[in-house]
């Protein structure tokens, strides 16, 4: 008994060792880089310090994030539904899968930097835009991913539903969708990153509210503690959006079979 | 593993005639897949009340044996329609088939395994009896108490009686199997093929006929009235012996190995089984 209530406050502080020391690094880190300015007097244009950078994180930031935030979760939405429903014909129907599946190497390989201009001259300066960049860049690997959960089946588990003379509809919604969760699963996560890049890149092009537009803007007038705070709030988005889907993944799929990633 | 519950049928132990009626016929049937010849001239009546065992060398083409008369696969068609046919002499009987491999659902709890025998195809059970149904064969197979469980939480042996259970569930009269419990240790292999036997002996959710596969000579004797050898592939039917033990066999499930019977049938099927090297 006088082992285990020794070993508890340890355990707790262990509970939250995944939190704790990447809050402690990154603290030290901002000291660090706090007193290097300081100390070295490096110029603001150049690298502003921490404290100049949460001075400039203001109500209009929080708008620009917002816009971001909107267009990254609609351009997500938008490439994993299609994506994974796209798949789903991969999977059924072969000759979809033939004539389709250049299709799509090709919009993979086309670098999403060129396009964003058109996207620009189709759909305007306003989200639109971005949202579809943002979902042209995230539906290549949530088709990849979904139609090799979809055939990760094995022929064992195949037999066995066709041995109950199961339908089509039986073996998609009992045996193929499940056993496609966690190969869907970590599509979401690739995607979750790839959707803020799509977002911004689409912002750089043409617009005039985002995160992207304040990075391109605040470049011109060197106010690089404002680019360091849109910075800082994309990267938040990225991170929080792949914590959720994260916490999303270990609570529902938790039997993760491997080669899923 | 103490003995399951197990639901005593109104059904003699062990006690049918041996020579029942077929309950299902593979006449002729030879098989090419893929240009690869693998059973030639398969005639074999398994008949109601009898546990036949099929041996042969591995790869021979047991397993497709199996899945021919789970109709999984078709014989080939012969030039001039006279190619072999799969029939049921009477009405066709409830098949269900255990795996090598458990094949469970990972996302299932036990209890959905076992009712996911119950909730697919045309002659699906009803909402409302799968439960009822799935617990009973759980309760035979001594994993009631796991119900809530999911598979990646058991060992392998009590896997391996989920998937049997999920198989009795459905209320097969033709139970399958294909190495049930190949792939598990000797002793726990051992406990199951015991298990195994008690229900076949009470005739446990309406069995009428087990067909299964197996590596172990052991296996075959123990368990079976008929043992089929094939020849390697293309596989036909080297012989079938007749299993001349006593039954029921569960009783002396542990000692019947000691009897000169026994030692003789298995000297007899391995006399078989090499015969051609």
């Amino acid at each position: 008994m006088t082992d285990v209530s020794k070993r508890r406050p340890l355990e707790i502080l262990k509970r939250y060792d995944a939190l704790l020391y990447p809050l402690v690094f990154i603290s030290l880190l901002l000291v660090a880089w706090e007193v290097s300015v300081d100390a070295f007097d490096i110029p603001a244009y150049m690298l502003p310090a921490p404290s100049d950078v949460l001075d400039a994180m203001d109500s209009a930031l929080l708008h620009h994030t917002w816009v971001t935030l909107q267009e990254t979760l609609w351009g997500f939405l938008i490439a994993n539904i299609a994506g994974f429903f796209v798949a789903v014909m991969f999977v059924h129907f072969r000759p979809v899968e033939l004539g389709l599946f250049p299709v799509a190497i090709a919009l993979k390989t086309t670098p999403l930097v060129a396009l964003a201009p058109l996207l620009v001259v189709w759909l305007g300066t306003g989200m639109a835009s971005k949202i579809a960049a943002s979902a042209l860049i995230c539906f290549f690997p949530v088709l990849i991913n979904s139609v090799k959960g979809l055939r990760s089946i094995d022929a064992e588990s195949d037999e066995l539903f066709r041995t109950y003379q199961a339908s089509r509809q039986e073996i998609f919604w009992k045996l193929r969708l499940p056993a496609s969760l966690p190969y869907v699963m970590s599509a979401l996560k690739i995607s979750s990153s790839l959707a803020v890049v799509g977002a911004i890149v689409g912002e750089f092009v043409g617009a005039n509210a985002g995160l992207g537009y304040v990075v391109l803007v605040s470049s011109y007038h060197l106010d690089t503690d404002i680019m360091f705070s849109a910075i800082f709030a994309a990267a938040f988005i990225g991170l929080a959006f792949f914590w959720i889907l994260e916490a999303i993944d270990r609570r529902f799929i938790f039997w993760q079979q491997e080669g899923a990633d | 593993m103490q003995p399951n519950a197990l639901h005593a049928s109104a059904d003699s132990p062990g006690g049918d005639a041996l020579s029942g009626d077929p309950l299902l016929t593979l006449k002729n049937c030879s098989l090419t897949l893929n240009d690869t010849h693998i059973l030639r001239n398969i005639d074999l009546d398994i008949r109601q009340g009898e546990f036949v065992s099929i041996i042969g060398p591995s790869g021979c083409g047991k397993s497709t044996t199996l899945r021919l008369m789970l109709e999984l696969l078709k014989p080939d068609a012969g030039a001039r329609g006279d190619g072999g046919q799969v029939t049921f002499p009477k009405v066709k009987p409830r098949r269900g088939m255990a795996f090598q491999k458990p094949v469970l659902m990972p996302w299932l709890t036990i209890r959905a395994n076992v009712e996911l025998s119950l909730s697919l195809g045309p002659q699906k059970t009803p909402q409302s009896l799968r439960r009822g149904k799935a617990e009973t064969a759980l309760e035979l197979v001594g994993l009631l108490d796991y119900a809530n469980y999911y598979p990646k939480q058991l060992s392998g042996g009590m896997q391996q009686r989920v998937a049997l259970a999920r198989t009795l569930a459905a209320e097969p009269e033709l139970l399958l199997m294909d190495e049930p419990f190949g792939a598990l240790d000797e002793m726990t292999r051992d406990t199951l093929n015991l298990e195994l036997l008690r229900l076949w002996e009470n005739r446990a959710n309406g069995l009428k006929s087990i067909v299964m596969v197996t590596h172990s000579l052991h296996e075959a004797v123990s368990l079976s009235d008929r043992v089929v050898v094939l020849s390697s592939r293309p596989a036909g039917i080297r012989t079938i012996i007749d299993v001349p033990l006593p039954k029921p066999r569960s009783a002396g499930f542990v000692s019947i190995e000691e009897t000169p019977l026994y030692q003789q049938t298995i000297a007899r099927l391995r006399r078989e089984l090499h015969s051609d090297d």
